[in-house]
């Protein structure tokens, strides 16, 4: 009995202990630089919860999985860090990253269901959840109401279909002018299997399913864009970041990119500019667009999973504020009082509703690299559309175990 | 050479101008891109003067907090150097001076040390350093092996710097009772300095350049140098071009000035030097 | 003791401590991520395994698979035209202005310290510079060439795919100016004056001064500044980052650049050791002719 009672107190103790006075750290590891959504949110979180001390490290943003794969196998890795979703199934494969699921039944505030199926799938590998996205994105189609205005074209009727996209842009082209229809990447990069991916979705294939009749389609009309000048040549080694630059500049009539462009338009852009989905194949084909942004991922050998876990529910619950503060798009739907850039957001709401992901696969990069490569191919002429998707279907199946 | 006539001198002037401008010119439109919006760096036609310059100096400074990035390359640069100096001049000299197959062999190795960039040699490094728990002196880390990398080259150089010196001066030395280390410190070293301070000043240079290891290796943003922190400009989706063209120019035009302002003492210096 | 002690000051003790200084430390710091990178080429490694020596051998495996790529032979070929183009061009122009700014004007050595510019710029910097500079629509080269009438239409020069490694070059070139001006204006410095003076009043010509005087006491200096031009050009690896990533399409890729690309963009680790191990035999030819050359120096 009072072994018994010795014990209870004792273990009462050792429970009250934690929250009394020892304080316990998480490292975390972001692609954000100071004042940037990570740091806000390690600064209110730390406020809010005393005893938890969050070290927030910076690491660019393409050396993120060979930092956190070096940091794994020598036995430095934080507690807390950024994925970019394509790269979660990498490290979820290897047993690298803690199984949220049991957690998130238990949670009162991360309500799975809630989430995009996009950005949900991203974090989803065999059955568990390794990581919540932090927030979202995902592209569609810049354009410049005055220029379409003046080439006779009404911008209040954007091109819905590829078709339309194409006319528009022979329309819009003005080389005399250095003026080009669109501005898209196409770039040796991640960055270009992320812009030509929709396409491949929305004409019925996938990233497992590369060489289909609709992908033919998709890539010549690429090359057609390239071929006819309606899109720079520059175009296959430039980013989204810098081809939309040449959008703000009034170089080009049309921009293919995300909503991260929207803070520096907004000040530097002297035009009516606008936004709508990405246009479609045909009227009635199916929908897709890209899905950006990466999720808050805890590493498996964490020895503070729960406090770990409390910072994570903590950046889901502020997901309202992603949109105007940090510019994300929510990856749950939330209601934004008064969103910022309030026409685009509402295209960009809608268009996450078809964000699909990239994979999910452990061996995603490969996979990306087979893309680039027949994208890459085609646009320069070295292979016919045909012969470069069946060369990176081929590479794929090798990677899928085919 | 003194005989030349004014009108020659001010041509061969004129020439010099030409040709500096020429060569300078991406180091202009670092400047001028500083000064552009970064929607005025995508203008076609290429705008050579911007329309509303914005000078952001300041603001670059506060905001990235310049002043520890640029200590620490500066520690990182001289810590470089010394333990350059100090490992290889010896070396150097020995290899000026010994012809034998095994002088050979260790040119040899010297050379071949030098052979991948630094982004395939990290990660051994990276690793070594982890087993012996170097990653608590994170700048003394890079330090160690920016001086690896930059050895081979500073060996080389100063080997030929050596060459040039007439053996005879240090014979001279070793008849009047010199020791060899006597004469080498005495004789050899004060006679190839141009040589060394040189490649010294060079090898300084480039390892305030050095980015890899630094971004590997120090995790503490107070450690970190100023290319490390020029890099967090740049993200996925957004780069400040306008920013990182005004962090490099603030930390480029002051190494720049020290250096011309330096060289004029070292390199002309050369013409007056004990061998004329 | 005694004995050790004229050994070391002044027989052959003494050179080979200095030797040794540098050698050992060397062997620590270089030799070894060399061999790491030598066996991991015969080793099946991937991301997470990069840190222990335990992993599976696989014999040449890596090899056959490296050289059975269908890019294998273009970036081959890519790499010695960068390395032998590039090296050529910077010793020349380097050489040239070394030459020219020896002579006697003002602001002569003042002038030739700007160009050093060169040499401390970020590579980041340098990168987007040239990018923008060699950029199709809106770059100052196409501006200025099409306004001189030089070009009609605008050349493409990093994503044409048969100039986008010309392009690289170029802007490395630019790079190396610095290096091997600054090294041959150091050499050309510590000719003696009299020697011209001598050969001057012999009536020798400008051009055979040149060659039977300058080019034969600057064999070292030019032995040295081509071998490390070498082994600089095959380290180059921020200019392609920023430039071209090797395309569009591998057009400009080059061997450091392709092995990073498979070990750190597709995580083929142990193939792109492979490709770091080739570019080791490649540097030691060129330290093989560099040492073949140093025999014949003149030494003062």
């Amino acid at each position: 009995m009072i072994i018994q009672r010795l014990l209870t107190s004792a273990a009462f103790a050792v429970a009250a202990v934690p929250a009394l006075a020892e304080t316990v750290t998480i490292d975390l590891w972001t692609i954000d630089r100071p004042g940037e959504y990570h740091y806000v949110m390690a600064e209110e979180f730390m406020k809010a919860n005393p005893d938890i001390i969050v070290n927030v490290r910076s690491v660019q943003f393409e050396d993120m999985v060979n930092d956190l794969a070096r940091a794994v196998s020598t036995g430095d890795a934080p507690d807390v860090t950024y994925i970019d979703n394509p790269e979660v199934a990498l490290f979820a494969s290897r047993g690298l990253l803690l199984d949220m699921k049991p957690m998130i039944d238990k949670s009162s505030v991360i309500k799975p269901d809630q989430i995009y199926p996009g950005p949900l799938a991203s974090v989803t590998y065999e059955g568990g959840i390794y990581g919540i996205p932090r927030g979202a994105n995902t592209i569609a189609l810049y354009y410049n109401a005055d220029m379409y205005k003046a080439a006779g074209l009404d911008p209040d009727n954007p091109p819905k279909t590829w078709d339309e996209l194409y006319a528009a842009a022979k329309a819009l082209t003005k080389p005399e002018e250095n003026i080009y229809g669109l501005a898209f990447s196409a770039v040796g990069t991640e960055e270009g299997t992320f812009q030509f991916l929709p396409w491949l979705q929305m004409a019925g294939g996938d990233f497992n399913n590369v060489n289909t009749p609709g992908a033919v389609t998709a890539l010549n009309l690429w090359k057609q864009f390239i071929d006819e000048g309606l899109a720079s040549p520059d175009t296959l080694i430039r980013g989204q970041w810098d081809s939309t630059g040449t959008f703000n500049a009034g170089s080009a009539a049309m921009s293919i990119s995300g909503p991260w462009e929207l803070p520096r338009m907004s000040e530097e852009a002297k035009f009516d500019y606008r936004v709508a989905l990405l246009p479609a194949p045909s009227a009635d084909a199916p929908r897709a667009s890209a899905l950006g942004e990466g999720d808050n991922v805890i590493l498996a050998n964490t020895d503070q999973p729960e406090a770990a876990f409390k910072f994570v529910e903590y950046m889901y619950s502020q997901m309202p504020r992603v949109w105007n503060e940090f510019g994300y798009m929510p990856a749950y739907p939330v209601d934004v009082a008064d969103p910022k850039h309030a026409a685009a957001y509402a295209v960009f709401v809608e268009s996450m509703k078809y964000a699909r992901n990239r994979g999910p696969h452990a061996e995603w990069p490969k996979i990306s690299k087979a893309v680039q490569d027949a994208i890459q191919s085609t646009l320069t002429g070295q292979a016919p559309a045909e012969q470069a998707l069946a060369d990176a279907q081929a590479k794929i199946d090798g990677v899928l175990g085919q | 050479m003194l005989a030349k006539n004014l009108w020659t001198r001010w041509v061969l002037l004129a020439v010099a101008l030409v040709m500096v401008g020429f060569y300078l010119f991406p180091v202009y439109w670092m400047y001028i891109t500083a000064l552009k919006t970064n929607t005025e760096t995508f203008q076609n036609p290429p705008t050579f003067w911007p329309h509303d310059p914005q000078f952001r100096f300041a603001e670059v400074w506060v905001k990235y907090g310049l002043d520890s990035y640029i200590k620490n390359s500066a520690i990182i640069a001289a810590g470089t150097v010394a333990l350059v100096v100090i490992l290889g001049t010896g070396c150097a000299y020995a290899l000026a001076r010994v012809r034998s197959v095994w002088m050979d062999l260790v040119l040899f190795t010297v050379l071949m040390m030098q052979v991948l960039p630094s982004s395939l040699m990290i990660t051994p490094i990276f690793v070594a350093y982890n087993q012996v728990g170097m990653m608590d002196w994170p700048r003394t880390g890079v330090v160690l092996a920016q001086a690896a990398k930059v050895l081979p080259l500073y060996i080389v150089l100063v080997r030929a710097a050596f060459t040039q010196i007439p053996k005879e001066l240090e014979e001279a030395a070793l008849v009047d009772g010199n020791s060899r280390m006597g004469a080498f410190l005495f004789i050899a070293v004060p006679l190839a300095r141009n040589g060394i301070m040189v490649t010294a000043i060079l090898i300084f240079m480039q390892s305030l350049g050095e980015y890899v290891y630094a971004r590997s290796l120090i995790t503490d943003r107070a450690l970190q140098p100023a290319t490390v922190g020029l890099q967090f400009l740049t993200g996925p989706n957004a780069s400040d071009w306008s920013g990182i063209m005004t962090y490099s120019a603030i930390y480029v035009t002051p190494i720049l000035i020290l250096f011309v302002a330096l060289q004029r003492k070292i390199v002309s210096g050369l013409t007056s030097g004990a061998l004329k | 003791m005694l004995r050790f002690d004229r050994v070391f000051r002044d027989g052959g003790g003494f050179d080979t401590l200095l030797v040794m200084l540098a050698l050992g430390y060397l062997v620590v710091f270089s030799a070894f991520p060399l061999i790491y990178n030598v066996v991991m080429s015969f080793q099946e490694v991937d991301l997470f395994s990069l840190a222990s020596f335990d992993r599976p051998f696989v014999g040449w495996d890596n090899y056959s698979e490296v050289m059975g790529e269908r890019v294998f032979t273009p970036i081959f070929w890519n790499t010695v035209q960068f390395v032998g183009l590039s090296v050529f061009f910077q010793l020349t122009i380097g050489f040239g202005l070394a030459l020219f700014f020896q002579q006697d004007f003002p602001g002569a050595t003042w002038l030739r310290g700007l160009f050093l510019a060169g040499w401390i710029l970020p590579g980041l910097v340098v990168g987007a510079v040239w990018g923008w500079i060699l950029a199709g629509d809106f770059g100052v080269l196409n501006y200025v060439l099409q306004s001189l009438g030089l070009i009609e239409g605008k050349i493409f020069w990093l994503s044409d795919p048969s100039v986008s490694l010309y392009s690289g070059i170029i802007a490395n070139i630019w790079l190396g100016i610095p290096f091997n001006m600054i090294l041959l204006s150091v050499g050309l410095a510590a000719i003696p004056a009299d020697v011209y003076e001598a050969a001057e009043l012999d009536g020798a010509s400008r051009l055979h001064r040149f060659l039977t005087i300058t080019l034969p006491l600057m064999r070292a200096q030019l032995g040295a500044v081509i071998s490390l031009g070498v082994i600089f050009t095959l380290q180059q690896f921020d200019l392609f980052a920023a430039l071209t990533r090797g395309g569009p399409s591998n057009a400009s890729n080059v061997l450091q650049y392709w092995a990073w690309q498979l070990s750190f963009e597709e995580y083929r680790i142990g193939q792109g050791s492979v490709v770091s191990v080739l570019m080791i035999l490649f540097v030691v030819i060129v330290a093989f002719v560099y040492v073949r050359s140093t025999r014949n120096e003149h030494a003062g």
